[in-house]
């Protein structure tokens, strides 16, 4: 006879076999997602870069993004064999920094998304599940944060603290953009909440940890998925902002921060090659995020699929 | 609940947040790793100064009666005097708040009525050649990154065809000339906001031309808009009466939770055209080290966007009369 740790193993096997299961489904309908594939595709790209923002500093120093200045030049020179994309005002290749920026915005984005809806999730299902004065609180909060002006509130955070570090900005973006996230989260938990599975658990005695990270998490995480998508975009934006304002960490370039280059050393009218890469890199680095993040809507909402297919 | 009651329970909480985001920033300012006196006195000043300001921020008292005060000076509306401009910071700002102000609005309710107009037309010519070109431009437009779209238009408009100016608000040989009229001032400010506007239309005009788009398709499969087509009323009554105002109303929504990042967006669009407004002036005091006027301009800007909630609140009361009764 099997003991009842065993079944558990199986009962836990089972979840995940479920769960991959799941995940080839939902893979099957985003597949034939033209919009989502664009998207994803474009990700790809732009993974592919920041992987590459590594080659150009071994080829040669004068490669280096922030500290390379090529020998013979002083001055921003157009795309040339030497360097693709030309140089900047002190004679740093365009290229190189254009790859780092995309390492330095998918590492923003995604951290910062990630703690963003990690806070959102718990929150949102803390409020959800306990309610009452806790839920009151809890939302009352999330609508203060709501209102606040993201890259304002930095600004005035960095006139305190001085210059923010790549990594303090991600928290503070983190604790910037919670908020929307822990409201949906909050509105399916109430939903869960009453559903017999969980009623089950609770009269079997779990607590409210295992109900809420056993039980609820795991039909939860797919919406925080999604909404993580949308906080890539905004947590890139601001740090891209933010950079643009001159205000970004010094001690690495970003899409932003060469964009401000662009525009306070007067190169704007003179200089297409290095105002247009960055430019567009940032815009299509949100074009993909929303691209996955709709595709990830309708396979997550079937309400939504049968609409487009009614269309 | 009728409309006073609500926009009372509104009005209360708008004062609560902003009560409680004053008390953040002092928090804030008083938790900083410098001296507490550099907030409000700058290194220039005489010793003379800096004693009436310190008595005047009560900054050798203890940290309670620091905040009753800081509370008491900005209900008088006291803010100190601006680092860089030696000169009182409510001055300033109230000579920025109405530029911002102008700007702003104007861009809000032209994209937002835009965007609400033209999704509604797609979504009654969903499919056709229109929708699919004008879904796309939004999207594209939606996606730009507006400082880099901003620069681009004041290098083709502004720089290359020379159409409107680089930046500012207006010409002074046009103010500062007694001869012109009201008309030629008016004119002036309007060739000035072209650039600036165009920028925030295009950035925002998408996005609620999108959600408008959605929720009409779901409206027009309501039972009523089914009953209104029986009943034989002309398509444009169904489209523009039955259907349209309903569909807005998550528009509407959307317009309130996305103040505050289109204010953000301000303040980009103002810092590239040197637009003499609000969010250029955070910008620049919180580069020059200007803590007096920066923590004003914040707390200007964030009473800016919870009024402009409140009045997006009476809009949506207006248009749902749930909200009313």
């Amino acid at each position: 006879m099997a003991s009842s740790r065993e079944i558990g193993k199986e009962r836990s096997l089972g979840g995940r076999a479920h769960f991959l299961r799941h995940l080839g489904e939902n893979w099957a309908i985003y597949r034939k997602n033209p919009m989502g594939m664009g998207g994803l595709g474009l990700l790809v790209l732009f993974g592919l870069m920041a992987l590459a923002s590594f080659i150009p500093p071994l080829l040669d120093p004068m490669y280096h993004p922030m500290s390379g200045v090529d020998p013979e030049i002083d001055t921003s020179v157009g795309p040339s064999a030497r360097h693709l994309l030309g140089t900047d005002f002190m004679g740093r290749d365009i290229l190189s920094q254009l790859l780092t920026g995309a390492r330095v915005a998918l590492l923003i984005g995604v951290s910062a998304a990630f703690m963003a809806v990690a806070i959102g999730t718990m929150v949102g299902m803390v409020a959800g599940y306990f309610g009452g004065i806790v839920d009151t609180l809890l939302m009352r909060l999330a609508d203060i944060v709501m209102v606040l002006p993201g890259l304002l509130v930095i600004l005035i955070l960095s006139s305190v603290a001085g210059q923010l570090s790549i990594w303090n900005l991600v928290l503070i973006i983190a604790l910037l953009k919670w908020a929307g996230v822990s409201r949906i989260i909050r509105s399916q938990t109430l939903s869960l909440k009453v559903r017999p599975y969980v009623e089950a658990a609770r009269v079997a005695g779990a607590s409210h940890t295992r109900i809420m990270f056993r039980h609820m998490l795991p039909n939860v995480l797919p919406l925080s998925f999604l909404y993580m998508t949308f906080g890539v975009t905004s947590a890139i934006l601001i740090e891209a902002s933010l950079s643009f304002l001159g205000f970004g960490d010094p001690s690495t370039v970003s899409w932003g921060m060469m964009l401000q280059w662009v525009w306070k050393t007067g190169h704007m009218f003179k200089a297409p090659y290095w105002l247009l890469p960055p430019g567009i890199c940032i815009s299509l680095i949100t074009l993909a995020f929303y691209l996955i993040g709709r595709a990830m809507d309708e396979v997550l909402n079937p309400r939504l699929r049968k609409e487009v297919l009614e269309q | 609940m009728n409309l006073r009651k609500f926009l009372l329970v509104r009005s209360g909480q708008i004062v609560v947040t902003f009560w409680i985001i004053l008390t953040l920033l002092f928090v804030l300012f008083r938790l900083a790793p410098s001296d507490p006196l550099s907030v409000v006195a700058d290194s220039l000043m005489s010793e003379e100064e800096i004693q009436i300001l310190k008595a005047q921020f009560g900054l050798d008292e203890p940290l309670h009666r620091q905040y009753l005060l800081y509370l008491w000076n900005f209900i008088r509306g006291e803010f100190g005097i601006s680092f860089h401009y030696r000169q009182p910071v409510v001055e300033i700002l109230g000579d920025r708040l109405p530029k911002t102000a102008l700007l702003f609005t104007t861009a809000t309710i032209l994209y937002a009525l835009a965007g609400i107009s033209l999704g509604k037309i797609l979504a009654w010519y969903r499919g056709s050649l229109l929708d699919s070109g004008m879904s796309f431009l939004g999207l594209l437009t939606h996606t730009f990154f507006l400082p880099w779209l901003a620069l681009l238009l004041v290098w083709v408009f502004g720089y290359k065809l020379g159409w409107f100016p680089l930046s500012g608000m207006i010409s002074p040989e046009i103010w500062l000339d007694p001869e012109s009229g009201f008309l030629a001032k008016f004119l002036d400010v309007l060739h000035h906001m072209a650039l600036p506007m165009g920028v925030l239309f295009l950035t925002h005009f998408g996005g609620y031309m999108l959600v408008m788009r959605t929720t009409m398709l779901e409206t027009l499969r309501e039972d009523y808009i089914l009953t209104a087509r029986a009943k034989g009323l002309p398509e444009k009554v169904i489209r523009n009466r039955h259907a349209a105002p309903n569909a807005s109303l998550p528009v509407v929504t959307s317009l309130g939770l996305s103040l505050a990042f289109s204010i953000n967006g301000g303040a980009l669009t103002e810092t590239i055209f040197s637009w003499p407004g609000l969010g250029r002036e955070l910008v620049a005091s919180v580069a020059h080290g200007d803590y007096p006027l920066a923590q004003a301009a914040f707390l200007f800007i964030a009473a800016f966007v919870l009024v402009a909630n409140l009045v997006v609140d009476v809009i949506y009361a207006y248009l749902d009369p749930r909200i009313r009764y």
